[in-house]
């Protein structure tokens, strides 16, 4: 351990003002020193709980790999950065100057916030603005005081809902705010604040226009934003942008946490209005960059203005002793023009979360949500849609699961039957059968006919598997999404989602037998013969899946048999420990790597070709494409499915004119069709 | 943790002059510069000197060193460590770091292989490591000593980059006797591994 003594010889220095002048203090330095002695640099003592934890939390100071909180900047604390000049209120004596400047603050304020939703702490991004440190010094400066208060309140509502919905397991810097001043009285007044200076600003835009007609020289009885009349307009119109998409995304975080969906209608309007603002704010920036000083100028791909100027205002290390303990982060800001983009995607997903139906119906909320993944929303917009859709532990805040998952098993007779819904087992799927025979034995008497019990049993069992697989099936895919699959890989990923595939056809085709079943006995309960046509559609479009799946598997099986390629390595393990961690929630039963070997070492070229999987595929996709004819979603994902199909068969048709085993073939598989199912590239050297 | 070793895929025309390269395990004190500066030269992750001493004195046989038999100077190191993890008993690869004169030589697999035979031979049912997504090097060398990966991590590095969560199981003994799997077990692997998160 690093530890000076090197004060022996000098006098002791007074202690600081800080310390009271009552308490008795004694020299600790030959105590120090001997200790010292003791211990040679970078020695410990090795204690049985000395953990990986605790070695990698003791930090080397002024090590500046290390130490967050080393020296960069030469101020000690914010008030010292404010009393040299760097944060000054005007921002300018110059009231042209000061304008500049003030909507320089406001755009990197932006691409801060931008930067800190993409995953960085609020004290190295947003709170690095001395401004919004010290909000207080900012109160004769209605402009910047307005938009710095409504921007704190925004961060701490978005970060309430990124609390409250929990889905930033591996993102958690986000909601750290590190005692940083992120709320104040009066925030909740941000609105009107910001309101009456809009509306100032807009009267004098309007002053400014009807001057231009009138071609007087003078504004009368109005304060002008700085001194040049020519630029008035436009710097008035460049404030009003930035000032007004402040508002409308303020408005967008507070509708969105309205109880049950009610302000996703308001929200959506608001959407599009920030939309509107963002596309004003970037007309602004020809004019901004004209008016600015050339030579300060940045390269667009790293300025964070749109002006192009640095901003006065800011300290990257101010924060940096509020940090954890941790070596220092690296934080590189997005530019203006990416912070633009960010939020024009984050409005567009949030935008898709407006538009929900609130449908009740499970089904459609897990393809709202499928739908809404395809578009890989960031952080804010998932936890936005989880905090509309799960509140109280209600669907919407509004309908119980058991009610929900009754709708599903389409259980009309005892819905309302409330000591059925007393029931654990509606609750508890995960221990589905055992909890169904417990409950039996104890509501014999309470429930009227066993009978019923027992088909409600079977219902919810038929339905839990289904939904089970489909589960495995999403997470199987998901590791297409994040790269995780080798190509030696793919051939028992494919085997696998194959089986799964096959299994929840099974389950669907059950659950749909049952349902119709049901519907004959009752004559009235015709409402449902829409859906049963419905069903065998996406049976049929699983059914694709399950033949690209197994032609895939099977065509990467038999390069393996006929031409060693695609072969896992087996220096410490072998291919059934890859399996094994696919297999990990032992899905479905009986199914082991002994059947997937079976299955993939018979597999050749020769057989393939007779019973081409892929030819299969364009048997089925005409009579799909009548059924989805209005869900343009559905039409482009089966134009998919019909391009890998196609590009396989032909491959597979080279390869066999060739011979798989030909030393001059090369075969690989891209995604360059579909996220989750390869194309096989056929090349000869 | 951090792990990187960037084994160039390609076998290239090694640069850094021919001769055998000498492994051996940690011998003491003497070694522990040697392995701090390589490292602290090559990796992203800042290690504090207790973290190494963490390493090589609880495992001081899980740490290797390669070098240049020409001029006896340190070419590449591997530091791991093992313990029970959550019921399994399990190895990790910390640190694996090559001069870049020196990759493409097969070294840093060498370095790996040998500390996940004694890992192997220790009775270790797996191993795992971190490595960052953009390490195609890094993720080729392991990809073909058996890893997967199981697991992608978000921004794990303080460099912002995210990583792999890689994976190797060894052959169980007696593939019918293992205790039933059960699903969701690594949920906060990350916790025990990096305190930086």
């Amino acid at each position: 351990m690093e530890a000076s003594s090197s004060s022996t010889s000098s006098p002791p220095p007074p202690p600081p003002p800080s310390i009271p002048a009552s308490s008795a203090w004694a020299d600790a330095s030959p105590l120090l020193d001997a200790a010292c002695r003791d211990l040679q640099d970078g020695e410990l003592i090795h204690g049985e709980n000395f953990s990986l934890f605790g070695a990698m939390s003791a930090l080397e100071i002024m090590d500046p790999k290390m130490d967050c909180g080393i020296e960069k900047s030469g101020y000690y604390s914010i008030d010292e950065a404010i009393e040299d000049g760097i944060a000054p209120v005007p921002l300018s004596l110059d009231r042209t100057l000061d304008i500049q400047r003030t909507l320089d603050v406001m755009d990197h304020l932006f691409s801060c916030e931008a930067t800190w939703h993409k995953g960085h702490t609020l004290a190295q991004t947003v709170f690095t603005c001395i401004y919004l440190m010290r909000m207080e010094r900012t109160s004769s400066h209605a402009i910047l005081n307005s938009f710095c208060r409504i921007l704190r309140a925004t961060c701490y509502a978005v970060v309430s809902v990124v609390s409250t919905a929990r889905t930033h397991e591996e993102e958690d810097l986000f909601t750290m705010s590190f005692g940083l001043p992120l709320r104040d009285e009066g925030d909740e007044k941000c609105l009107s604040i910001l309101n009456s200076v809009e509306e100032t600003i807009a009267r004098q835009l309007r002053a400014c226009k009807a001057q231009a007609l009138s071609r007087k020289k003078t504004l009368e009885g109005l304060e002008s934003l700085q001194d040049n009349p020519d630029l008035e307009e436009d710097y008035c119109r460049a404030l009003l942008c930035r000032l007004r998409f402040r508002k409308h995304f303020y408005h967008v975080v507070t509708c969105l946490r309205k109880p049950h969906g009610r302000g996703l209608e308001l929200a959506r309007k608001h959407v599009a209005s920030c939309l509107t603002e963002l596309s004003l704010m970037l007309n602004s920036r020809d004019f901004l960059r004209s008016q600015s000083n050339n030579t300060q100028q940045q390269g667009d791909e790293i300025c964070t203005t749109a002006s192009g100027v640095r901003p006065v205002g800011f300290d990257a290390s101010l924060n940096s002793r509020l940090l954890s303990p941790a070596p220092p982060r690296a934080v590189k800001l997005l530019s203006w023009s990416d912070a633009i983009r960010y939020f024009e995607k984050l409005l567009r997903d949030l935008d898709i979360i407006c538009s929900s139906p609130l449908d009740p119906v499970l089904e459609n909320v897990l393809h709202f949500v499928v739908q809404f993944q395809k578009s890989v929303p960031d952080l804010v917009p998932r936890a936005f849609l989880q905090t509309l859709l799960v509140q109280d532990g209600k669907l919407y805040g509004r309908d119980l699961s058991c009610d929900v998952i009754s709708r599903a098993l389409s259980l009309p007779d005892i819905i309302g039957d409330k000591e059925f819904q007393m029931n654990e087992f509606v609750v508890q799927l995960g221990q589905l059968e055992f909890a169904l025979k417990r409950e039996f034995g104890e509501t014999r008497n309470v429930l009227p006919h066993e009978n019923m019990c027992m088909r409600v049993s079977k219902q919810l069992l038929v339905w839990t598997q289904e939904h089970t697989y489909w589960v495995a099936y999403r997470f199987l895919i998901l590791g297409f999404e994040l790269d995780l699959y080798s190509p030696s890989e793919y051939c028992m990923v494919y085997w696998y989602m194959y089986v799964v595939l096959m299994k929840l056809i099974e389950q669907m085709q059950l659950r749909i037998l049952a349902t119709r079943r049901k519907g004959k006995k009752k004559k009235d309960h015709s409402k449902d013969s829409s859906r049963d046509t419905a069903f065998p559609s996406s049976c049929l479009l699983l059914q694709c899946y399950v033949l690209l799946s197994e032609g895939l598997s099977m065509m990467l099986a038999a390069l393996r048999n006929e031409s060693n390629s695609f072969q896992l390595p087996s220096i410490f393990n072998s291919e059934q420990e890859h399996f094994d961690l696919l297999q990990k929630a032992r899905l479905p039963e009986h199914i082991t790597y002994y059947s997937f070997r079976e299955s993939a070492s018979h597999a050749s070229i020769a057989d393939l070709t007779k019973y081409n999987f892929f030819k299969e595929i364009h048997k089925i996709t005409p009579s799909l494409r009548g059924s989805f004819a209005s869900e343009p979603e559905k039409l482009a994902e089966i134009r998919q499915i019909e391009q890998v199909a196609e590009h396989n068969r032909i491959a597979l048709n080279i390869i066999s004119q060739v011979g798989a085993g030909d030393p001059s073939l090369r075969v690989s598989f891209e995604f360059t069709h579909h996220p989750h199912f390869a194309v096989a590239v056929v090349k000869r050297s | 943790m951090s792990a990187a070793a960037a084994e160039a895929t390609e076998r290239g025309e090694p640069s850094g002059g021919g001769g055998e390269i000498a492994y051996v395990s940690y011998g003491g004190e003497h070694h522990l510069p040697l392995v701090m500066s390589l490292v602290d030269e090559e990796l992203s992750e800042p290690y504090s000197i207790f973290t190494y001493r963490y390493f090589v004195y609880l495992w001081p046989q899980l740490t290797f060193l390669a070098f240049d038999p020409k001029d006896g100077k340190c070419v590449g190191t591997v530091v791991c460590k093992m313990g029970e993890h959550r019921g399994a008993f399990r190895g990790y690869i910390a640190m694996l770091v090559v001069l870049k004169p020196y990759r493409g030589r097969g070294i840093a697999t060498e370095l790996v292989t040998r500390s996940i035979r004694v890992m192997m031979e220790s009775g270790c049912e797996e191993v795992t490591l971190e490595a960052e997504v953009t390490n195609k090097g890094a993720l080729a060398l392991y990809g073909r000593l058996g890893f997967i990966r199981a697991k992608r991590l978000y921004r794990y590095y303080l460099n912002g980059v995210d990583a792999f969560r890689l994976k190797l199981l060894f052959p169980r003994p007696d593939p019918g006797m293992h205790p039933m799997m059960m699903l969701g077990n690594e949920r906060d692997d990350q916790h025990m591994d990096s305190p930086y998160l």
